[in-house]
């Protein structure tokens, strides 16, 4: 055995003594041409290209290329730009918004693009049985209950015959019209969500017989039939009239389920952009010294509060956990990230690096306040998702601080995440959990009504404040930007005073990318490699 | 033999019954819900969550599932998985991905695994015996996926002489650094059991008696040494060949090759009760085909076992 142990080591000293070796630079190359560059995205390889029925991160990164959207953001001034709309005018109360098109854009058939594409594009998201993931998008447009009669979860829905939006109208070719079930003053800002993009016709009549083949009305196009198992293969559109087209004449996006491997690709010198994985977090400026950038993400993670259990409904007790917690500490075990402040990630307008009262690490304040609160019958559980490399590692640092900071008992569970948010959805999960935010438009309203307002998509802990639905709804129907920040910080401050969710850290993204290619990296936008330069 | 074949065939209906019902439970048991777990973090509407349902069956009854899913799979009508791929052009892609990095490596293990294990049962305590001995011992201790990563970064990243992952350098290329990864993995067990199967055999009395009456070297391996020798050796390389699907699951899914291992990684992973149980029914096809291919192969080899 001893013998064995000495090979075992040798071998695995090789192999490090060779890791160190690696120059990290990458020829990049990948791609053929001058102004190409192939994508590594560390996911599953897509079963379709349909913008409006993706919501994660791989698909609407393949759309943002196919796909444009109504306006977008200025990378350099973080204003909202239009890209295919020619204005964007809400009315006095913002609850009525008119849409007005650019003339002269196409889809990539050479069909003109109109306002009938989006109004019948959007009511065949919005009708539930379609069962497209951006569904969920126009429950704030007039109409939408009649389309999808409220029902219980794990009932069946109750047929309906109405098929369009009554608040969604085309007013001629090129305007339509969305009027909303309360004012809104952020529903400009959302319209730069890729979710909402246009499909032609001959699409929205067969969406299947589209799902490899799309027609997009974006700056580059399918390159020839995609198959299962392909790589997705993209040249420039030249009928993209839109602003701020990227510089790259063609685009392959590689799909690689498993981000180490992406990671060797890109090492290897086989992509030119790649995603740092967590367990890269600590050599990845080594690997490729030459090549690497960094970026805020944009969203923000948390512990999160059950509501539902009596035991954490104290504030002063959430108070008393946040406290306890050493976020300086926690985001370096995380690696890339820095200690959260407030609810909202840094990089959004309204953003207050001091939001946050109760989040200076304080044991001895934080055992006051636990006294105060009563203390805490029995133990802390902490949930955490087994999927995930880093949940149980993450769990246990913060059980150990509030074991030593608060005197608690402390246990663990872990679970798949579905798990978690199912139990968490039906109110019976019991304890903390970890939970993460990221918004689909740059505003803190995007924040602030998912996760605090009581019916909000993504309320994770249950919370339920009159006061703070009160404060967002002023906010909505606020028209002037400055003003409406006002009132969404108010209700920020409001949240943090409850603390359903305990802000952690907020997380920086780490990418590598090949000498022949720059990618932007804007405060607002991230880093974005469809938009690379080339040297 | 054709009562055998008929017989290990219908044997093997109830089992598969027993098999696919099995898996599905253990699918259907798991903790979760597979739409929310295909949306992650992001919430799904109810109105969206009903319409998948109602069209995944997910509502219906246990029972109810396996048996629509059992009838699907019958009627070649597979579907889509619940996140919109074409589950027949999916087995299309992935069946031959499997079978090219099965047949490679395999060859590969056996073929090592043969030479090996003959030269060193026959040169007993030799040097080549010795590092049989210690090589084996090593590549049994290091786990599938350090040598997995180890042989992608060094063949891959820092040599550059075979591809890191994918399939687009076609075959026998990009399959070749997987391949000889499962084979070291695979070829330990292969070697050794052929050395100790060669030992054993060469000192039986039966091989003495050989010897004592005169025959010459050649005749007593070629002809009583190894086919006794290699009897335990097909049995191994059945379950070896049958195996193989399992061991693809680690290695497609590191050197990101789209076959049937990294499909059912990607179902289990979304509770896709359907799609396990299909490639599951594929597996164990397989399984039993294969062992029948053993059996006589078996009787090939031993007159005393055929047609028992």
């Amino acid at each position: 055995m001893r013998r064995a142990t000495g090979v075992l080591g040798v071998a695995l000293g090789l192999a490090l003594v060779l890791s160190s070796c690696g120059d990290g630079k990458s020829s990049g190359g990948a791609g053929s041409g001058a102004k190409s560059e192939v994508i590594a995205i560390a996911a599953d390889p897509l079963d379709y290209i349909n913008p409006l029925n993706e919501n994660g991160s791989p698909g609407i990164q393949v759309a943002q290329a196919v796909f444009a959207p109504l306006v977008a953001t200025d990378p350099n001034t973080g204003k909202t730009v239009n890209v295919m709309a020619e204005s964007v005018t809400p009315d006095k109360t913002s609850q009525t918004w008119t849409i007005k098109l650019k003339s002269g854009n196409t889809f990539q058939n050479g069909q003109a693009l109109t306002a009938k594409d989006y109004v019948d594009s959007w009511n065949l998201t919005a009708q539930g049985s379609t069962a497209w993931k951006n569904n969920g998008f126009f429950s704030k447009v007039e109409g939408y209950d009649a389309m999808n009669p409220p029902t219980p979860d794990g009932a069946t829905p109750k047929p309906t015959s109405v098929k369009t939006l009554s608040g969604l109208k085309q007013i001629d070719d090129l305007t339509f019209s969305v009027k909303l079930k309360v004012p809104f003053s952020q529903f400009g800002l959302t319209l730069q969500y890729l979710g909402l993009a246009p499909l032609p016709e001959e699409v929205r009549k067969n969406p299947d017989a589209y799902k490899r083949k799309p027609i997009g009305n974006g700056a580059f196009k399918l390159d020839g039939a995609w198959n299962p198992g392909d790589d997705i293969k993209l040249v420039k559109w030249d009928g993209y009239k839109g602003p701020n087209a990227p510089e790259a004449d063609a685009i392959t996006f590689r799909f690689i389920p498993n981000a180490d491997t992406a990671y060797n690709e890109f090492l290897a010198g086989n992509v030119d952009f790649v995603d740092v994985p967590p367990t890269k977090i600590k050599t990845f400026k080594t690997d490729a010294p030459d090549g690497w950038v960094t970026a805020t993400s944009s969203g923000a993670n948390y512990l999160t509060m059950p509501a539902w259990d009596p035991r954490y409904k104290n504030p002063k007790l959430r108070h008393a956990f946040s406290m306890a917690i050493d976020r300086k500490a926690f985001a370096d075990l995380v690696g890339l990230a820095t200690p959260s402040n407030g609810l909202v990630s840094p990089d959004m307008d309204g953003y207050r690096p001091d939001a946050c009262k109760y989040c200076t690490f304080d044991p001895t304040a934080a055992k006051q306040l636990l006294a105060e609160a009563g203390g805490f019958s029995g133990a802390v559980n902490i949930n955490y998702n087994t999927t995930s490399a880093t949940g149980q590692i993450f769990a246990e640092a913060i059980g150990n601080m509030l074991r030593q900071n608060l005197g608690l008992t402390v246990k663990y569970t872990g679970k798949q995440g579905s798990e978690i948010t199912q139990l968490a959805d039906t109110r019976k999960l019991d304890g903390l959990r970890f939970s993460g935010w990221g918004h689909d438009y740059p505003s803190i309203e995007d924040y602030l009504t998912p996760m605090f307002k009581s019916n909000g998509d993504a309320n994770f802990s249950g919370y339920n404040n009159p006061e703070l639905d009160k404060v967002l709804a002023q906010g909505d129907a606020e028209p002037n930007p400055e003003k409406a920040i006002k009132l969404y910080q108010q209700a920020e401050d409001i949240a943090l005073e409850d603390m359903p969710l305990i802000p952690l850290y907020a997380k920086q993204n780490a990418y590598l990318h090949s000498a022949k290619i720059m990618p932007r990296v804007s405060k607002y936008t991230g880093v974005q490699a469809l938009y690379s330069t080339f040297k | 033999m054709t009562r055998f074949v008929l017989r290990r065939i219908l044997a093997a209906i109830p089992i598969g019954l027993i098999v696919t019902l099995g898996v599905f439970a253990l699918v259907f048991a798991m903790p979760g819900d597979p739409l929310r777990e295909l949306a992650g973090d992001k919430p799904i509407p109810a109105a969206v969550l009903a319409a998948k349902r109602a069209q995944f069956h997910l509502d219906d009854p246990f029972i109810v599932q396996y048996l629509l899913s059992m009838k699907d799979m019958f009627t070649g009508h597979f579907g889509t998985t619940f996140a919109g791929a074409d589950i027949a052009s999916q087995l299309r892609l992935r069946i031959p991905v499997t079978l090219k990095l099965a047949t490679l490596s395999l060859a590969l293990q056996w073929i090592a695994g043969l030479l090996f294990g003959l030269y060193a049962g026959f040169r007993r305590n030799g040097v080549v015996d010795r590092m049989l001995l210690l090589s084996t011992l090593v590549v049994l201790a290091v786990p599938g996926l350090v040598l997995y990563f180890a042989g992608q970064f060094l063949f891959g990243v820092q040599l550059k002489w075979l591809p890191v992952s994918g399939i687009t350098e076609g075959y026998p290329l990009a399959y070749l650094l997987p391949a000889t990864c499962i084979a070291i993995t695979g070829f330990a067990g292969m070697a050794r059991l052929t050395r100790t199967s060669i030992v054993d055999t060469a000192n039986a009395d039966f091989v003495k008696t050989a010897r004592a009456k005169g025959l010459g070297e050649q005749r007593i391996l070629w002809r009583h040494v190894l086919p006794n020798a290699l009897l335990p050796v097909v049995t191994l390389m059945g379950i070896d060949f049958a195996g193989i699907f399992a061991g693809a699951v680690l290695a497609e899914s590191i050197f990101n090759l789209p076959g049937l291992g990294q499909f059912l990684f990607q179902s289990i992973r979304f509770h896709e009760g359907g799609v396990v149980v299909l490639l599951s029914t594929l597996a164990f096809v397989m399984f039993i085909a294969i062992n029948l291919v053993v059996d006589i192969v078996y009787g090939l080899i031993d007159p005393r076992v055929r047609n028992v």
